[in-house]
């Protein structure tokens, strides 16, 4: 297992002592790991910021995105080779702030992707701004009297939208992160797994105290296959209260198995040149 | 000799499907055709006008008198009679209205017919589709074929009603109008072999012969044609085609399908290019192959969305922050078409940089016939180039931007077992791991810079010349959809020479500045307001044309204002 992990294991981490990013990191190699995969056998698209830095750290046939459009370069790349498992590794402003409209349309198209987000309530790369996670009134530098907009409900959002996983962990328990990566990964269509991840340099608001006492298991008792019922557990991380665990998990057939050229076996990078162009051209006669 | 023939009426009665029909019509009988039309950027409401210009060789421009005007309302007359000599036929319902004397008339009784057969108000489309095969001499059989194959998803009843009006059009015109008949269109007896399409369909069919599996787009005039055509052969062409959310996921998720492996390209006018500017710079720093089809509108913002204009050459040619190579094409027209966007897809995967491909919205939306024997020949005879993408690396460890004399590294497919890497949108080393080192910059800034000089040694290819550039006295100098109207003035006039720009950026300064010695008067020729291909040639081979002819009203330029202005 150990060595199975190490394989993943790219240059050292430039993370800030203590920061959540080292324990996600660790979970994404142990799920990566658990479920017999290499390097070669998986697609990573990275956003832009400290989680997008995981580039330079874990293996994979992986592409640096552009800030806030880690989706649609996934979604593409799963449409080009859906027989590789694809990851998209990046932070909260990353998906919820600059890609939002990636995100929601992502989760329409329940594309088969498994979407790691690290929600920390900032912007740790450019010193400590705030993201559209952090509650309302947090004083940052670009918010110096507070912010006015209230907090994106991640969870909410995701599943009124579409998506047919979501799950919520904590960066300070790298076995519950690993678990719900690999569901996530083992469930066909959007998954999304937001993790709760303390800033220990710039955020002094969420802290793994502040996630400790706020933070709880959904209990064996919870039945994620409810809508109105994930909903409801959804949005109380609206009241500072978060549930940690699959919160909602539907059936529903993946993006890429719905466009007309789809070859189970096939992917669309080994579908070969087709051999005629007649029918395509008699329509211009 | 160049015929013309105009049908007019108010929008969204169908105006374009008759003229679609009548383009394959002369097509079928065995000639050449340009067609254009004219609409304002509503879906109801408002005039439509589709002009064909028919001719026994292939057609340059518009032809500037009208021959026929069918005229489904008075406003049609209105507009085009200024177009009109004092030979043009005008066919129309006198039962309807009346027009100024001065023209030789065909009463073609629409309202009467619609009257007697019950007929909704849209059939008066179909009537006059009769009435001007008829008038142009064309072959009744042929027009009820086309018929018969067009609605036959819709039953019998329809085909049977929509023959009935054809038939009644062409009687009414054939029984009392014989001697204004013209046998322009009489059919040709040699095998046709004939295609009628737009540079938008020569996109999509250019981008199926290259293989393109790829296709992503958001809706934008006059782009708009090419996502759909590529969305109805999503099955017979083996491809993937995505209307995503905007045009920033546009282009970023056909980056990625890229990276995938598949060959990838996305459709836009200018104000969604604006958009994925950025990615096109993410391209040129990931190093990821990319076809961009960029039709232009006039502009700025949301401009005169339904005209044309060439106003983003500069835009194209600038797009993206930051330094990295680019290559423009801009085909003149259909058959230019074809073959550039296949040759744009061999482009990107061979540079692994992003290609734009330009059209405008005349050369996107007329229609001109070119030769199926040709296109189906491109096709068995383009074997994609990739140029150095691999299955499999020829060296281990693989480097993705590995430094190299040509600037051009071996592109992995992701999937290769025992291998993996990243591909970058910070700068990088040459494994792709994220580097800031002086050392590691400048590698990969000049790589990446050498790859321009390794297209312009291999793949530029000059301006095409027509007409004997020596004894010239004046050079028409232009780019894109322009070819057509510069070839027409040299059809025209005495001791012209055209310069045809295909291969618009990066130029090659030493061996186009010989094509500039000449003591010729140059004269730039562009559908822009700032003489954009002037300035690039300023800019990029220190070529400096004085003289430049602008047209910038949205209107497509005309022969006859290149004459008066050279003359």
């Amino acid at each position: 297992m150990l060595a199975k992990k190490r394989k993943f294991s790219g240059h050292t981490p430039t993370w800030c002592p203590g920061c959540g990013d080292w324990a996600i990191g660790g979970a994404i190699k142990e799920a990566l790991a658990n479920q017999d995969l290499d390097p070669s056998g998986v697609g990573v698209v990275f956003g832009i910021g400290c989680s997008g830095n995981m580039n330079d750290f874990l293996n994979a046939y992986a592409y640096h995105a552009l800030h806030g459009r880690a989706i649609p370069t996934a979604v593409g790349l799963k449409l080009a080779n859906h027989s590789m498992p694809t990851l998209v590794i990046a932070g909260d402003g990353d998906t919820y702030g600059e890609g939002g409209n990636h995100f929601f349309h992502a989760c329409r198209g329940n594309h088969d992707l498994t979407i790691i987000v690290h929600d920390n309530g900032v912007y740790g790369l450019t010193t400590g701004q705030v993201a559209p996670t952090a509650l309302k009134g947090t004083i940052s530098k670009s918010t110096p009297t507070g912010i006015i907009e209230r907090s994106v409900s991640p969870l909410a959002f995701a599943i009124s939208q579409g998506a047919t996983f979501v799950a919520q962990s904590f960066a300070g328990d790298i076995p519950h992160m690993r678990e719900m990566i690999e569901l996530g990964m083992k469930h066909k269509g959007l998954s999304l797994v937001n993790v709760l991840q303390p800033c220990v340099t710039f955020n002094r608001v969420n802290t793994y105290q502040y996630y400790l006492k706020k933070s709880y298991r959904v209990g064996a008792d919870y039945d994620p296959s409810s809508y109105a019922g994930a909903l409801v557990k959804a949005i109380e991380m609206d009241e500072e209260k978060f549930p940690l665990g699959v919160i909602y998990q539907t059936a529903s057939q993946p993006y890429h198995e719905q466009v007309p050229a789809y070859q189970q076996d096939k992917p669309l990078v080994q579908i070969p040149r087709i051999s005629t162009l007649h029918d395509l051209v008699e329509e211009f006669r | 000799m160049k015929f013309n023939w105009i049908i007019g009426g108010e929008a969204g009665f169908g105006i374009m499907t008759t003229g679609l029909t009548f383009s394959k019509i002369v097509s079928r009988s065995g000639y050449h055709l340009l067609d254009y039309v004219e609409y304002p950027s509503l879906i109801r409401g408002g005039h439509n006008a589709y002009k064909v210009t028919i001719d026994s060789e292939p057609v340059h421009a518009l032809k500037e008198t009208v021959d026929v005007l069918v005229c489904l309302n008075k406003a049609t007359f209105e507009l085009h009679k200024h177009e009109l000599t004092s030979d043009s036929v005008v066919v129309y319902d006198n039962e309807e209205f009346e027009i100024e004397k001065g023209f030789k008339e065909i009463h073609v009784p629409f309202k009467k017919i619609l009257r007697e057969e019950q007929g909704q108000s849209i059939m008066k489309n179909t009537i006059a589709l009769g009435a001007s095969i008829a008038t142009v001499g064309g072959d009744l059989q042929m027009l009820v074929d086309m018929i018969e194959s067009q609605f036959k998803k819709k039953g019998e009843q329809v085909v049977a009603y929509n023959k009935l009006f054809v038939k009644r059009g062409y009687d009414s015109v054939v029984q009392n109008y014989k001697k204004l008949c013209r046998p322009v269109i009489a059919p040709n007896p040699k095998p046709n072999e004939q295609l009628v399409m737009t540079g938008n369909d020569a996109f999509a069919l250019g981008a199926v012969i290259a293989d393109c599996k790829f296709y992503c787009s958001y809706p934008m005039t006059p782009s708009s044609s090419v996502l759909t055509t590529l969305a109805s052969w999503q099955q017979k062409a083996q491809m993937t085609v995505r209307h995503a959310e905007d045009e920033i996921a546009v282009i970023n998720s056909a980056i990625g399908a890229s990276h995938g492996g598949v060959r990838a390209s996305v459709g836009t006018s200018g104000g969604g290019f604006a958009l994925m500017v950025e990615a096109i710079s993410l391209a040129g720093i990931a190093e990821t192959p990319i076809v961009v089809f960029l039709s232009q509108r006039p502009g700025p913002a949301t401009g005169m969305p339904t005209w044309t204009e060439q106003g983003d050459l500069l835009f194209a040619v600038h797009a993206g922050h930051g330094e990295f190579p680019k290559i423009v094409l801009t085909p003149g027209d259909v058959e230019e078409m074809i073959r550039l966007t296949a040759e744009a897809f061999d482009l990107a995967d061979i540079y692994q940089t992003p290609v734009i491909v330009m059209s405008d919205m005349f050369l996107s939306e007329a229609h001109s016939t070119v030769s199926s024997t040709d296109v189906n020949g491109l096709f068995s005879t383009m074997k994609p180039n990739r140029g150095k993408t691999v299955m499999n690396p020829t060296d281990r460890p693989y480097l993705r931007y590995k430094v190299s004399d040509d600037g051009v590294s071996e592109r992995l497919i992701p999937g290769a077992k025992g291998h993996f890497y990243q591909a970058n949108s910070y700068e990088h080393g040459e494994d792709g791991h994220t580097s800031e080192t002086a050392e590691d910059r400048k590698a990969q800034v000049e790589k990446r810079n050498r790859k321009q000089l390794t297209y312009l040694k291999h793949h530029f290819k000059m301006p095409t010349i027509y007409g004997e550039l020596k004894s010239a006295q004046t050079v028409l100098v232009c780019w894109g959809s322009l070819k057509g109207v510069c070839l027409e003035v040299l059809k025209e006039q005495k001791d012209i020479a055209v310069i045809h720009f295909t291969h618009t950026y990066p130029l090659d300064q030493k061996r186009l500045q010989a094509l500039f010695n000449n003591a010729a008067k140059y004269v730039l020729v562009e559908q822009n307001s700032t003489s954009q291909l002037g300035q690039l040639l300023r800019q990029q081979a220190g070529i400096n044309i004085e003289k430049s002819i602008l047209r910038y009203d949205g209107r497509p330029m005309t022969a006859s204002e290149i004459i008066n202005q050279i003359c």
